[in-house]
């Protein structure tokens, strides 16, 4: 029993470079990036081949990071350079990516059976579970302490700047084509990296399992915007970390009750409706009048 | 000169079809440090000369020389990082998701390049930069001083409109643009944010373009008055001229050049 919440735990991990992807992008550069279902498969299908053929982990893992920030950057000169809109550029983009994951996986499904583990951790006397859960933890809580001290750089500075309010940003000197390219390139790593965790949690690599990545981000940000309410980034990514923890265990929560693994894709979009409800639903005396976001 | 636009050609495709050029020819000069005012009616040009000159619109042809660099064919951040600008919305000209503190950063790293290695140089703002911050302000009299950390959107309209004003000043800018910056305002805060420009331009030193509708403030304030109509001069005034103007007079003669120029 301990084993499915954690099994849930580490998943939610695995996923949580999605949610900080998708924060970046969505909720700081307010960049609506379909990239995301793209890259998330591309960095799966990336640490799949690299890893079946002997590549050690942490090798796989940068090549992951750096296909998703070339398959960022290709949409973000799209939107800066064609003048293409965001949504469309991130369509385009992750169209192409379809067959270029194919092309690079050479077939739609890649097992993986050994993981060879560079580094060995305590197994929490859980097995593999924990010592995944050990490993995950460490990687989400170095991602934030990166992304948290960058943000905090006159360099985080001017992207929050072109997220906000892009005219300001403008009179104030910041090349916006630039940040957006950085952004969004830094923002589809991070998706990959997670595309790449999941592929080797789960134990193999398909060319369809980026299907609906956005809008699963999404709803993870939502969700731990929900609980945690932040008023800072630091705050903002851990609440996004929480929101993909606390996902998974939704998911876990609802096969526990019986539900077939060919409804999860229906049972995820009704959560997100509800998560993203939440903002909206006024319960008296309960909801904050102001509205879902501080 | 400081700023001089010779030949200022500028147009635009109007509904229904044909195209209108508001600007053909323009020349204006200002003296390093001078103040202009700039008035006219609505459609006579006064914001879309401060847009060709802060580079959010391109002139069809012409040239525009900022202290003797030609200013039309900087990519627009390189143009930025030399004017200071304030729009005429207190929404525009800051980010209420940052706080004051942050936008004042922005602002005042308007002359670095942020987005690179140098952007990544150490923890900004720091306390280093909250204490000029706050000397800052408290130096130019403004009750914002201990509220650094507050989020800009929480502020009055008033408040930032005087925050944009400041993110204006900093940076060394060469040209200061000031687009109705207290139209949105009650009478109070514009009297606030009307002080503190001309203290600010008299402590900057830098050539100065404000445009207004307001007929008061263009009899009192700036070194020079100019009235813009249809994409043209119509009246220059320096300050010795201006003590012999009324707002009357000035109305008058807003009626007389819609008159004779209306075809």
């Amino acid at each position: 029993m301990l084993s499915l919440w954690l099994g849930a735990f580490d998943q939610g991990l695995a996923y949580a470079s999605l949610a900080l992807g998708t924060y970046l992008t969505l909720r700081l550069l307010n960049f609506a990036d379909l990239t995301v279902d793209g890259s998330f498969a591309l960095g799966g299908g990336t640490a799949a081949v690299l890893i079946s053929q002997g590549v050690p982990i942490p090798l796989a893992l940068l090549a992951a990071l750096v296909f998703g920030s070339l398959a960022g950057l290709v949409t973000a000169l799209i939107h800066t350079r064609l003048g293409v809109n965001d949504l469309f550029s991130g369509i385009l983009t992750t169209t192409g990516l379809y067959t270029i994951t194919l092309r690079l996986m050479g077939r739609s499904n890649i097992p993986l059976t050994d993981i060879t583990p560079v580094v060995q951790f305590p197994d929490l006397g859980q097995g593999d579970d924990g010592r995944w859960a050990i490993a995950l933890t460490l990687v989400v809580l170095g991602l934030i302490g990166l992304i948290s001290l960058f943000m905090a750089t006159d360099f985080g500075l001017a992207l929050r700047a072109i997220g906000n309010n892009p005219t300001m940003a403008r009179a104030n000197a910041i090349p916006q084509g630039l940040g957006i390219c950085v952004g969004v390139a830094a923002a589809n790593a991070m998706v990959a990296l997670a595309g790449a965790l999941v592929t080797m949690y789960q134990g193999f690599a398909d060319v369809t399992m980026g299907i609906g990545s956005l809008i699963l981000g999404l709803g993870m940000v939502i969700i731990g915007e929900s609980v945690l309410r932040p008023r800072s980034v630091p705050m903002a990514l851990l609440a996004a970390v929480i929101g993909a923890v606390l996902f998974r265990l939704l998911i876990a929560i609802a096969l526990q009750l019986g539900l077939e693994p060919v409804d999860l894709k229906l049972t995820t979009a009704v959560l997100l409706l509800l998560a993203m409800s939440l903002g909206r639903i006024r319960l008296p005396g309960v909801s904050n009048p102001a509205g879902g976001r501080p | 000169m400081s700023l001089v636009v010779e030949g200022l050609c500028w147009g635009h495709a109007v509904p229904g079809g044909g195209r209108r050029e508001l600007f053909r020819n323009f020349d204006f000069q200002s003296r390093r440090g001078e103040f202009t005012v700039v008035i006219g009616s609505n459609g006579s040009g006064k914001s879309t000369f401060l847009n060709l000159l802060a580079g959010t619109l391109r002139c069809d042809s012409g040239s525009i020389r900022l202290n003797d660099q030609p200013l039309q064919k900087l990519p627009d951040h390189r143009r930025a990082r030399r004017i200071g600008r304030v729009m005429q919305n207190p929404l525009e000209g800051t980010c209420p998701g940052l706080t004051i503190a942050e936008n004042l950063r922005l602002a005042e790293g308007r002359r670095r390049s942020t987005i690179g290695w140098q952007g990544l140089r150490g923890i900004h703002p720091n306390q280093a930069d909250r204490r000029r911050y706050r000397d800052l302000l408290e130096q130019l009299g403004l009750p914002l001083a201990d509220r650094l950390d507050s989020l800009v959107g929480l502020l009055s309209g008033g408040q930032r409109q005087t925050i944009s004003l400041v993110m204006a000043s900093l940076g060394n800018p060469e040209l200061l643009l000031l687009d109705e910056h207290t139209a949105a305002l009650d009478p109070k805060a514009e009297a606030m944010v009307m002080a503190l420009t001309d203290r600010l331009v008299e402590q900057l030193g830098c050539t100065t373009l404000m445009v207004t509708h307001s007929l008061s403030q263009a009899l009192r304030h700036g070194d020079r008055l100019v009235m813009l109509h249809d994409g043209q001069q119509v009246g220059g005034w320096d300050a010795a001229q201006r003590q012999q103007l009324t707002t009357e007079a000035l109305q008058e003669m807003y009626g007389a050049v819609r008159v004779s120029t209306t075809p």
